[in-house]
């Protein structure tokens, strides 16, 4: 039998290969993909962002368990989607036009994916129009966008515009980061929250789902 | 702050700065090195506003699209740098051969072997030594102001993972480039300010540098998130890259120290961000163990033998490594990212300003310097000379480079602002 706590132990870690070896034997010996998320999966990058916040871990760890949890959830993915899953949330999320910066949009992503959310990942320099696809086409609820730019920050304001031109203002929520970026600033720009971490952004996802 | 009685030449007056003695003004440096530098849209923006003479500006650093701060714009600014560079760009071409280029609707002058590509998505694509035939190593999305690294990491084989691969930049220093360094140190020396000298070699694990974007066919581990991971599980590694990368800077101090001797005031020495804007890249145990030695190597070794200071850049909260980079024999810090978490002025003047000296923090370049008005940069700017000039150990510069998109009024507002508390108007 798959030990799965130390499923748990091995996205914490970041030992990447534990953590997809325990999930295939898990596979193989019929295990329920969704309780090895909700179980083992989430609360380890739950753990992983608590630790982070309190600075017993630094981006370096953060990657880690980031991959880790990545190379299990792939796995996992697939036969999610065969059942029907539900995930808890569906996040677009890109770094905005202009900007090239992507290792903490990377680290967002990476943990509303182990807080269970489904990420559609638009990458750096992303216009605003893809946005606005991923929203009509792909039915994000949330819009995640980051700069680490003040020269692309403007960029952050000019697609909250496009997606209110666009008529679908009222579908998604739009949430906000980067290292210059500012509760303020997000204010400012009409955005509907402002993570200042890559841990915070999911408590913040989880929020805009409720609400 | 206190005033001497006779008014100092800049040289002097840096050099007061950075023992501790209250100067006659405020020391001020924009240009001196990749870090205190100004984007060359912002300088052509002050030689129009100063009146000076038209010409285009040669972007001296291109990877952050940094602009020359001639001779006129130096005087009109009142700066007391100067700044000696490497022979070489980020991108591994010699900076020469000056030929036109036309950026953000802006003519300037870019290097010889400055040579791009536009990708179809209209994307600048630029290459390293300027070789069209290499895979391109950096990337100007349209209508942006800045290059970054595009990262050409190969798969890894742990089993087969070498350090020398991640070597394969540092060695011996070539005769063309002590020459250029030589020459530079030489002509620098005759202008009456402080000599800041960028001599490369120093900086450990710089993530702008480990991509490599200067080389055509970097090995090794050149991913930056892979980079970051490998300073948490393979250290052994890291600490083999650090060790022999230490022992070449070592020998490359050396000869260059014979050749510029104390013509250099000032030696930027590593450019590594441990800071990030809410916390670090590692904590201060790691940083013993992974950085300290060498660090303390090298600047142990130029304090023995120069009269260099040793100058050390890192964006972010950095407080809780103040006294680490103190110990571990740095005399600078720069930028002094006091929009950071717990990089309150007050609080680092006080704590650490008698054994730093705090060169940056002068504004906000993230929110004031771009997007404030002309008073609230001046408010700023008056506040933040008055905290960090108290017993000199302080040289005014924005924090980071004058980043693309600045207002003129407000730079001028800046260099205004620590003119009027220097007394002068």
């Amino acid at each position: 039998m798959a030990e799965l706590e130390k499923l748990t132990e091995a996205i914490l870690s970041g030992d990447n290969k534990t953590a997809v070896a325990i999930t295939k034997q898990a596979l193989a010996e019929q295990a329920d993909p969704a309780e090895l998320i909700s179980k083992y999966m989430i609360p380890a990058m739950d753990e992983a962002g608590r630790r982070f916040e309190c600075e017993e871990y630094f981006v370096p760890e953060l990657l880690l368990s980031a991959r880790a949890m990545k190379g299990a959830l792939e796995l996992l993915r697939p036969l999610l989607a065969e059942r029907g899953a539900q995930p808890a949330g569906r996040v677009a999320i890109g770094t905005v036009k202009g900007d090239l910066h992507d290792i903490g949009k990377n680290l967002v992503a990476s943990m509303l994916e182990g807080g269970g959310f489904e990420v559609i990942d638009l990458g750096a320099d992303v216009p605003a129009e893809k946005f606005i696809e991923a929203v009509n086409d792909k039915g994000a609820h949330i819009v995640a966008l980051s700069a680490l730019l003040t020269v692309t920050m403007p960029a952050m304001r000019t697609t909250i515009d496009a997606i209110k031109a666009a008529g679908v203002r009222d579908k998604v929520k739009v949430i906000v980061g980067g290292a210059p970026v500012t509760k303020q600033f997000a204010d400012e720009i009409g955005a509907d929250g402002f993570g200042e971490n890559a841990s915070v952004a999911v408590a913040l996802a989880r929020k805009m789902m409720a609400g | 702050m206190a005033q001497t009685a006779s008014v100092q030449q800049s040289k002097e007056r840096v050099l007061s700065a950075l023992a501790h003695r209250p100067p006659d003004r405020v020391p001020l440096d924009f240009g001196s090195t990749a870090v205190t530098g100004i984007h060359v849209s912002c300088v052509a923006a002050l030689r129009e506003y100063y009146g000076l003479e038209k010409r285009p500006v040669k972007v001296h650093e291109p990877y952050q699209m940094l602009g020359y701060v001639e001779e006129d714009l130096k005087a009109a600014m009142g700066i007391d740098t100067e700044g000696v560079y490497p022979r070489k760009t980020l991108f591994g071409f010699p900076v020469e051969n000056w030929k036109p280029w036309r950026f953000l609707d802006l003519e300037v002058l870019v290097p010889g072997q400055f040579n791009t590509t536009v990708d179809t998505n209209g994307d600048i694509l630029i290459y390293p030594e300027g070789d069209l035939s290499a895979p391109p190593s950096g990337r100007l999305p349209k209508g942006s102001a800045f290059f970054d690294t595009i990262v050409r990491q190969k798969p890894i084989d742990e089993e087969r993972l070498n350090p020398e691969d991640n070597l394969e930049e540092f060695g011996p220093i070539a005769d063309a480039d002590l020459d250029h360094l030589a020459r530079s140190a030489a002509e620098a020396s005759t202008k009456g300010r402080a000599v800041v000298a960028n001599f490369g070699g120093t900086a450990f694990g710089d993530i702008a540098l480990v991509p490599g974007p200067f080389m055509k066919d970097p090995k090794g581990i050149r991913d930056i998130a892979e980079w970051y991971m490998t300073t948490s599980t393979r250290r052994d590694y890291v600490h083999s890259i650090f060790a022999r990368q230490c022992e070449i800077a070592l020998g490359n101090l050396e000869r260059i120290h014979a050749v510029v001797e104390d013509k250099v005031d000032a030696v930027f020495l590593c450019g590594t961000d441990f800071g990030t804007q809410a916390s670090s890249f590692c904590s201060v145990s790691t940083f013993r163990e992974l950085w300290f030695p060498y660090y303390k190597r090298v600047n142990d070794w130029v304090h023995r033998h120069t009269n260099w200071r040793c100058f050390k850049h890192s964006c972010g909260s950095v407080e809780r490594f103040m006294d680490s980079f103190i110990e571990a024999g740095f005399d600078i810090i720069n930028p002094v990212q006091c929009s950071a978490a717990h990089m309150e002025p007050e609080h680092l003047k006080s704590k650490y300003g008698g054994r730093l000296v705090f060169w940056g923090g002068g504004v906000d370049t993230q929110k004031t310097l771009p997007f404030g008005t002309p008073a609230q940069v001046r408010e700023e700017v008056l506040r933040r000379c008055e905290i960090f000039s108290r017993d000199g150990g302080f040289v005014f510069n924005s924090i980071h480079n004058v980043q693309a998109g600045t207002p003129v009024e407000n730079i001028v507002a800046m260099i205004g602002a620590v003119r009027e508390f220097n007394g002068l108007r």
